[in-house]
């Protein structure tokens, strides 16, 4: 009788054994490749879906994008208020309608060929072509070649934000021939993306190891690359959860932790880590509908007073923690156009009582939407909304929540029926017109039932902001249009969040940007 | 039928004792007593919970998380709420509403089984085939599914439990009645002239109801965490209302801070444990086919 018993306890021991042992394997040798200094973990939550870089459009993606290719044009480190060239430089016609690129001498791909105007202008045709998520970037734009080194960038209506597009990694410049030779082409019958998932053919700073979509991505120095060599040969991105990403780090099996929520990092404290907060790129925004036929409390001027003056921005900002920032206006902190928090909304309880009272409130029951199922850099916009609620009820405004998943409650969002709602904008380019879907008439806008038309003086403000052609004229247009909106737009800004970074000591510099995240080539 | 007509003749002083104290036998084993006083407890405490909260449970007063301490015994949440207040606070919905939910779809699954066992033929096929059909779904998916189309409240939570939970219900009573209904006294009844329902109502409930009412009783715990689960998924109670589950689920977001979620865990634990216990002893008591197991076993 003994025997089976005896028999299966022989099998879990034998197969604990192996577990260990592999266990202990594994750890060794990334151990022991991490102790040569050269390889580089970096934890991240990832929403990957391809390593082809003109078809992808998430932040993972463009992470490994960014790591693998170049661009024509880019940024410098984290400021995005300027673009700077990369594999070319640009130049602007007077009227923003015309840019015309020069490719810069000496760029190779990592085959050794080099970097040459076809493949400029067959990487943004391909984008185009393949009718993919990034293909909008592009949208409108005619793409040609104009001689051996330089190519036009043509659209009909002046397009001033072209630049501060062209650096999205979205955007990179792929080895045509390579491309070609594996099925691909600048139409929506391209069939190069099996094959990007599983090579590069880029002129990055790395090139690609190994793929797999829902674990990890391996990159390996590209020998060819032209540019400053990164510090480590081989980087390891993994697909880590947040409170994971945290133990990860604080045990030193990853060197840097990517999303890490405030309270979280919080809790590492800095003893053995760096921890990098700067405000993100995501605007966090309440929005009432001024359609009266949705609801004719939110649609009410007064009303629309009290709530910005009832919140509390400085409580909210502390429940997101350190780094997080009210941001003036909708345009987030990092771009062009933004304002001070000090020229935005402000706290103002017995101002909110006074709009109230005029308004003809009565503790009516208002409804707040919000999407319960996702965070924002790891805050939750439920704790936002209940934040907002208690604030409100205290001048006395009786917000009922209802919250909803987001696949059901977008649509709600997006047809303009929401009498109150709380929702998020990541920007698609950092570049202010972008946030003109906030103004009456336009997408966002819309949404919050500002009909084109419904508010002259914001609408005028925006049509000089879009024709605004200098930097500074452009400051000061987007900054009168915001000021206009927070006065009688009906959007409130309430919070940009932060971005965590945490890296172990033995990371002496990260390279942050807003558009792709982490330059994994900046690791030093 | 030697077995119901054997109980042993007690002597006269035991019967006598037994009277005075009029304590079910089934209650009388330390599982029971002690399901019983934790459930009392937590009625009372659910009951009382606006006078004995440290704090009002939706202030967000505090400064956030902060873990157990003399002022918070059981420390604040992200928002800067009392967890102590908000776990009294939170039995009026995690307890009340399952209990609430139990006694409807008794009512309900009742109802539906005695008239699917009593008359047959069409009534039985069809009552008994959309139980069938509720049956052939994982009760907590289709409970999701229901309360996400209808959208995320109490109302609808407990609309969506009602569905799944019924058809038990109705599947037990059916199958009592059917035997029942067949007894000499139920077509007596009928013979004298009895209408169905006067029959159904005085004949045969009075005999089914203690098996039905033990599976109610075992179905409580199983209730109250079903209800928690769909507010973990955010389709129960809607914020700020404290609810168990949701708070649980606002740990899960803060995973450090152990007490936001540990708390209310130990209270749908203790909640549900003492119902299960309840439910066991009452079945061993008044459930006349383990009655006879069970007192062999414990003599």
């Amino acid at each position: 009788m003994l025997s089976p018993l005896r028999r299966v306890v022989g099998i879990v021991g034998i197969a604990v054994v192996a577990t260990l042992g592999i266990t202990a394997c594994s750890a060794g040798s990334s151990d022991s490749s991490s102790s040569g200094g050269k390889s580089v973990v970096v934890d991240s939550s990832f929403d990957l879906k391809t390593a082809d870089p003109n078809r992808e459009y998430e932040t993972t993606g463009s992470i490994v994008a960014k790591a693998l290719y170049e661009t024509l044009l880019t940024f410098k480190g984290d400021d995005v208020t300027k673009p700077i060239d990369g594999l070319a430089s640009y130049e602007m016609n007077a009227d923003n309608t015309v840019m015309t690129l020069t490719m810069a001498d000496g760029h190779v791909f990592s085959d050794g060929t080099p970097v040459t105007v076809d493949d400029a202008v067959f990487s943004l045709q391909r984008v185009q072509g393949i009718k993919g998520n990034p293909s909008f970037l592009l949208g409108g734009i005619t793409v040609a070649k104009t001689s051996d080194t330089t190519l036009t960038l043509t659209s009909a209506t002046p397009n001033p934000a072209l630049p501060y597009i062209l650096p999205n990694p979205a955007l990179s410049v792929v080895n045509k021939k390579v491309v070609e030779a594996n099925g691909g082409t600048a139409t929506d019958a391209d069939g190069a993306e099996a094959y990007l998932n599983g090579a590069s053919a880029g002129s990055g700073p790395y090139m690609l190891e190994s793929f797999d979509v829902a674990s990890q991505v391996v990159f390996t120095k590209n020998p060819k690359y032209t540019g400053d060599a990164p510090a480590y040969d081989r980087v390891v991105l993994r697909n880590v959860q947040g409170p994971t990403q945290k133990l990860n780090i604080q045990a030193g099996e990853s060197q840097v932790a990517l999303d890490l929520n405030p309270d979280q990092v919080a809790e590492v404290g800095s003893s053995d880590v760096t921890v990098l907060s700067s405000p993100s790129r995501y605007m966090i925004f309440l929005l009432l509908n001024q359609d009266p036929s949705v609801s004719a409390i939110t649609s009410n001027p007064d009303f629309l007073k009290a709530v910005k003056a009832g919140i509390d921005y400085n409580k909210i900002v502390d429940l997101a923690g350190d780094g997080s920032v009210q941001p003036g206006g909708f345009i987030p902190s990092l771009f062009v156009g933004a304002i001070d928090a000090s020229d935005g909304n402000q706290h103002d309880a017995a101002a909110a009582k006074a709009a109230l009272a005029k308004s003809g409130y009565k503790g009516e029951d208002v409804t707040l939407n919000f999407p319960n199922d996702i965070t924002v850099q790891g805050l939750s916009l439920q704790s936002v909304a209940e934040s907002v609620q208690a604030q409100l009820k205290e001048v006395g405004i009786n917000i009922v929540l209802a919250p909803a998943p987001v696949a059901t409650e977008l649509d709600a969002y997006r047809g303009g029926k929401e009498t109150v709602g709380l929702w998020y904008w990541g920007p698609d380019f950092p570049d202010p017109s972008n946030y003109l879907a906030f103004t009456p008439g336009e997408l966002v806008g819309l949404r919050a039932g500002w009909a084109a038309g419904a508010d002259s003086t914001v609408t005028d403000l925006a049509t000089a902001a879009k024709a605004a052609v200098s930097t500074d004229e452009r400051q000061s247009a987007y900054a009168a249009l915001q000021k206009a909106q927070n006065a009688s737009g009906p959007f409130v800004p309430l919070l940009q969040p932060a971005q965590n970074v945490v890296t172990s000591k033995s990371i002496t510099a990260v390279s942050l940007n807003p558009v792709w995240t982490i330059d994994l080539a900046g690791i030093k | 039928m030697s077995q119901t007509t054997a109980p042993a003749q007690p002597d006269v002083l035991a019967v006598a004792a037994r009277r005075r104290m009029r304590f079910p036998a089934a209650l009388r084993n330390p599982l029971a007593v002690t399901g019983t006083a934790i459930i009392v407890i937590w009625l009372l405490l659910a009951l009382f919970a606006p006078m004995i909260s440290p704090a009002d449970p939706l202030a967000q007063d505090f400064d956030r998380l902060q873990p157990p301490s003399a002022a918070h015994l059981f420390g604040t949440d992200q928002l800067g709420r009392d967890v102590l207040s908000r776990v009294l606070d939170g039995a009026r919905v995690s307890i009340i509403l399952p209990l609430l939910l139990v006694v409807s779809s008794l009512f309900v699954g009742t109802i539906a089984g005695s008239i699917a066992g009593y008359f047959g033929k069409v009534a039985d096929e069809v009552i008994m085939r959309i139980a069938d059909l509720v049956f052939a779904f994982p009760t907590i998916i289709l409970a999701m599914v229901i309360a996400a189309s209808l959208g995320p409240s109490l109302t609808n939570a407990v609309i969506a439990m009602l569905i799944v939970s019924w058809p038990a219900y109705a599947r037990v009573t059916r199958s009592l009645v059917v035997v029942a209904s067949r007894s000499e006294y139920v077509v007596a009844g009928r013979l004298l002239g009895n209408s169905p329902f006067t029959s159904l109502g005085k004949d045969i409930l009075p005999n089914i109801i203690a098996p039905v009412v033990v599976l109610a009783t075992l179905d409580v715990g199983t209730a109250i965490l079903l209800l928690a689960g769909l507010s973990f998924l955010g389709l129960g109670a809607v914020p700020p209302t404290p609810d168990w589950g949701a708070m649980v689920s606002d740990g899960v977001q803060n995973f450090s801070s152990w007490w936001i979620s540990v708390f209310p865990g130990l209270a749908i634990l203790t909640v549900v444990l003492a119902f299960n216990f309840l439910g066991d002893a009452l079945r061993d008591g008044l459930d006349p086919r383990t009655a006879d197991a069970v007192k062999g076993r414990a003599l």
